[in-house]
């Protein structure tokens, strides 16, 4: 009883922690998502890192040594430390660096360029950017690499021969073709997207009171762009530089086929050969390297914007937008911008409509249209009896899944990353804020495969409170979810560090509680961003086929997987007609979005 | 001092609040969970309850009963009502349409899934107790179908002993299971620039005549591929006599182990050019007039016409032509609908006489049907192909290090 007090008071003040703790929705936010990212991801991972540690009777392919189920270096250090490592690792990690970086960079100028002429300045046309900008996205990467083969093909990998070499009659170096800098365009143009949409949304929301008295004080308009712009997105810039860092890195389709004619292989490709060797420890030692590059990125990252204080752009105060001019430019920039990206975005797509539309592809005369791949029933003569493709009697169970699996993954993801988001943002100086930040960059690395096999493990008997998934449009969803969540916490992190904390100690002041706060405040000032990973994850499930290929059953087919089978038959036509109706949705969902989500990127925040 | 004690959690209880923040999280989850229960409730049911009702009626263990009839079958299999196939190969849901015209009382649902990924999605399902397809049509992948799939009883052979007299060697008796068809990996020409076959050994590929001039799908992507070097690494003695027989002289080896290795290693000392797929391959060659050749799969003949290529494959070889890569059916371990797989299994087989229309997408040009009375469409007979024996177990264990010897050479 006498030590009562002592104890008392020792007490009083670590339960004064804990309620003022439970009292901060920061931490039960946290709290909750951090148990969320435990189970989708850290248990998957340190599954992942404890097979790369024994021995599993399938190794004795590898060596003698074996002894399954007992603890070994031996897979990390045939990696790291053999005499096929150089072949196998390290210069494939070199080259992903490279192209890694220079997607980043590249993507960068091309994407925060767009976002700056939409956002801060009078070019004409702002929508139909805006909107050209998204298309690039929309067709599959492998496409792009396509065309810039059709343009840039030489003699080394036979076949016809490139556009330029035919009209030139000289044929364009192997590096121009193959490799580096092909993949590295490619991928740009494919990604910027992500770019120009976080970085869009942060300098829109910025109060161009800001420049304005920059300029009074006499700052150049470079300086103000410098000293101004520049610092104010720095969080959003940095976001998407790790963001399209990662996804090129991991990326597999462009480099498989612009990269092995010049045997240059990255990490991503010698993973997938592991994969199919089923060597899928190598797999797993693999990705978990990756993940250690990427984790070593998102803490420079952190260092760069931790050191910093975070601008808030948008506060209390009532702000308003003013416009660069762009002088005699304006003409100019707009035909330019919108002509460059007519080329590269909407030219292959038209092309590829047409070729839905082509009996035999390639001859472009009247005879030859046809609608068959659309309509047709079965004609023995072409395709082998192979009906159009709204004549397949699975096309509409695909269409309702694909449809209800994008649909409610893309808005649980949305607000999801919002919250987490949240956590990231607010609590960026705690250990919580930057966990979720880093745990929750995880799922780009972890091979689609690799993920989705860990999950029918996980899911196919109920634990808990969670009951059997698998062989469900749940699981499918949550999968999609947790593979967005890299993309969906940087935007919603990156969009909640510019509003002001003000805002919502006022809100608490009038009594708001945390819920209304968030649905009156936080939900309202974030649309924009939100919109976009609506969009982006909108766009990714619907063209989602590796990650939840595993994942389906006859009933949970979705559009893509239905290509799977043409695209096996060699069925372009057919395969080009599912492609052209995912475009004609993600198009229709994201006009629909723009114009009932009030949001609309080449204005100023929305509500306000 | 009891207030106090009392204090902080009343104050708790009264902020209740914020406990919202965290059922928006936490109601995200279970949204998730409660769509599970209620949207998917009835697929999952559907998998797992009748693989549990079949277990427990004991029926028909053995996969080939003797006096196993095509009648009792279908009566069974009416009963089950549906079945579920899982195929690497787009021929299954062709199969499947003819299947449903003719017992309509069946319904067919097809899963295509790659064969190592299938491996993974059976093995795991099996092992969480779950018994979802009863039909497998898979490829191998260098043998690990069959020592990690087949000898542990997760796909298991089924061969009707009424149509195994009828069926060639090595799918009667010998092979990890019965192939309703096969085709393999060989060298393809460009038709408008040589006449006749340009190449009859593996060696000549090694030749200054076709340095930079042979084109392969990429081995490192493409097991199947990787089947055909490895198993030239497994039968070195046959490449080494071949370079005699060729060259006329023993073959030097430079620091390889034995004449397979030494034939990968000369083959990209001779500029080989690897590209992604077996279509590429076709494109790359057979596009355009060129004097280049390429290595890509015998089934892709099939394709000729639609693709606008002008190509042939190479059937005779010296030493072999090739490796089979066989399209293997098996049934699952526990397969819920046990009657109906085997139903499905001996149409796809074309049945008794071996003309059923269930056989039509497997008899193709470019594949064979390991059935002596099945007539093919291509020029020669499965038995006059010139093809090296598939050692599932020998390219298990050898593949791992011709795989390492191929990536070194990069």
């Amino acid at each position: 009883m006498l030590h009562r007090p002592a104890l008392h008071a020792w007490q009083t003040r670590w339960l004064n922690r804990c309620r003022n703790a439970l009292r901060n929705p920061l931490y039960l936010i946290g709290a909750a998502a951090l148990l969320f990212l435990a189970y989708t991801i850290v248990w998957p991972v340190l599954h992942m890192i404890y097979t790369t540690l024994v021995w599993r009777t399938q190794d004795a392919r590898l060596t003698a040594a074996a002894d399954p189920g007992h603890l070994t270096f031996y897979h990390w250090q045939r990696v790291l430390a053999s005499d096929i490592s150089w072949s196998l690792f390290y210069k494939p990690v070199v080259n992903a660096l490279s192209v890694g970086l220079s997607v980043s960079a590249v993507s960068m100028i091309l994407g925060c360029g767009l976002a700056w002429l939409v956002t801060r300045t009078d070019i004409p046309f702002k929508k139909t950017i805006t909107f050209l900008a998204i298309i690039p996205y929309l067709l599959p990467s492998w496409m792009l690499s396509q065309a810039w083969l059709t343009f840039f093909k030489n003699s080394k990998i036979g076949g016809t021969p490139g556009i330029l070499q035919s009209l030139l009659h000289v044929a364009p170096p192997d590096w121009i073709s193959y490799g580096y800098v092909p993949i590295v365009m490619t991928l740009s143009i494919h990604d910027s997207v992500y770019f120009f949409l976080l970085v869009g949304a942060a300098l829109s929301s910025m109060n161009s009171q800001l420049e304005e008295a920059a300029e009074m004080v006499g700052a150049g308009r470079l300086q103000v762009l410098r000293r101004i712009v520049f610092p104010l997105v720095l969080p959003s810039v940095l976001s998407g530089f790790i963001l399209i860092f990662t996804k090129a890195v991991s990326s597999y389709g462009v480099p498989a086929l612009l990269g092995t004619p010049v045997n240059f292989y990255m990490i991503s490709t010698m993973l997938y050969s592991s994969m199919r060797s089923r060597l899928t420890t190598e797999a797993n030692v693999l990705s978990l390297t990756l993940m250690l590059i990427s984790i070593g990125a998102i803490y420079l990252n952190q260092r760069l914007i931790g050191r910093r204080r975070s601008y808030v752009t948008v506060s209390g105060k009532g702000s308003s937008v003013t416009y660069t001019t762009l002088g005699r430019w304006k003409l100019p920039a707009a035909a330019a911008t919108v002509i460059g990206m007519v080329i590269v975005a909407v030219v292959p797509l038209l092309v590829l409509l047409l070729q839905t539309f082509l009996l035999k592809d390639g001859s472009f005369n009247a005879a030859n249209l046809t609608l068959h791949y659309w309509l047709g029933g079965s004609d023995p003569s072409i395709n082998t009896g192979e009906k159009g493709v709204l004549q397949n009697p699975i096309f509409l169970l695909a269409l309702k899944n694909s449809l209800m699996i994008a649909g409610i993954a893309s808005v649980i993801a949305a607000v999801m990353g919002l919250l987490f988001g949240y956590v990231v943002a607010r609590g960026k100086n705690t250990a919580m804020g930057r966990l979720v930040d880093q745990l929750s960059f995880f799922p780009y690395f972890i091979p689609g495969i690799s993920l989705a096999a860990i999950y029918i493990t996980m899911f196919a008997k109920p634990v808990l409170f969670i009951p059997a998934l698998y062989g469900t449009i749940t699981i499918i969803i949550l999968i999609t979810v947790v593979k967005e969540l890299p993309f969906t916490v940087k935007a919603g992190g990156a969009s909640l560090m510019q509003i002001g904390n003000e805002l919502e100690e006022a809100a608490v002041l009038g009594g708001a509680s945390w819920f209304t706060r968030f649905r009156r405040l936080l939900l309202p000032l974030s649309r924009k961003s939100l919109l976009s990973a609506f969009i982006l994850v909108f766009i990714g499930a619907m063209k989602e086929m590796e990650l939840i290929i595993m994942l389906v059953t006859p009933r949970t087919e979705t559009l893509t997987t239905l290509t799977f089978y043409y695209v096996e038959k060699g069925y372009e036509q057919l395969t080009n007609v599912v492609l052209m109706i995912i475009i004609a949705i993600v198009v229709t969902v994201y006009l629909l979005a723009v114009k009932f989500g009030k949001a609309d990127l080449t204005k100023g925040i929305g509500g306000q | 001092m009891k207030m106090k004690w009392k204090n902080p959690i009343g104050s708790g209880l009264r902020s209740y609040k914020p406990g919202k923040a965290a059922v928006l999280v936490l109601g995200t989850v279970l949204l998730l969970t409660a769509c599970g229960k209620a949207g998917g409730s009835s697929p999952d049911a559907d998998a797992s309850k009748p693989a549990n009702a079949v277990q427990g009626s004991s029926q028909t263990k053995k996969p080939a009963a003797n006096n196993e009839t095509v009648e009792a079958l279908y009566e069974q299999a009416k009963q089950e009502g549906k079945l579920i196939v899982y195929s690497t190969s787009g021929r299954a849901n062709d199969a499947a349409e003819t299947f449903m015209k003719q017992y309509p009382e069946i319904k067919v649902e097809v899963s295509k899934v790659k064969s190592d990924e299938m491996m993974d999605k059976v093995t795991k399902e099996q092992d969480a107790g779950q018994f979802n397809p009863d039909v497998i049509i898979t490829k191998e992948v260098s043998g690990a179908v069959e020592e990690e799939m087949v000898k542990p009883g997760r796909y298991i052979k089924y061969l009707p002993e009424d149509l195994a007299p009828m069926v060639d060697e090595p799918y009667r008796t010998q092979a990890e299971g019965y192939a309703n068809y096969l085709e393999f990996r060989t060298v393809f020409y460009n038709t408008e620039h040589y006449k006749t076959a340009p190449i009859t050994n593996w060696w000549d590929l090694t030749t200054p005549e076709y340095k930079g001039k042979v084109y392969t799908a990429d081995p490192l992507s493409s097991p199947a591929f990787m089947d055909l070097f490895t198993t030239m690494v497994v039968n070195s003695e046959d490449m080494a006599a071949a370079y005699k027989e060729k060259f006329g002289k023993d073959i030097e080896l430079h620091g390889t182990e034995n004449a397979g290795y030494e034939f990968i290693q000369q083959l990209f000392a001779n500029g080989l050019v690897v590209l992604k797929g077996s279509d590429d391959v076709l494109d790359a060659i057979g596009k355009a007039d060129s004097d280049a050749i390429g290595l890509a799969v015998s089934g892709d003949v099939s394709k000729v016409e639609e693709k606008g290529w002008s190509i042939l494959p190479i059937y005779d070889i010296k030493p072999k032509t090739s490796v089979p890569d066989s399209g293997y059916l098996f049934l699952a371990n526990k397969a819920p609908h046990e009657a109906a797989g085997k139903l499905f299994i001996r149409w796809m087989m074309g049945g008794k006489d071996g003309q059923g229309e269930g056989m039509n997408p497997f008899n193709e040009v470019g594949s064979w049907v390991p059935r002596s009375d099945v007539k093919t469409k291509n020029e020669i007979s499965f038995e006059q192909l010139n093809l090296w024996n598939y050692d599932g177990e020998a390219l298990y264990f050898a593949s791992p290090k011709v795989r390492d010897f191929w990536i070194k050479q990069k």
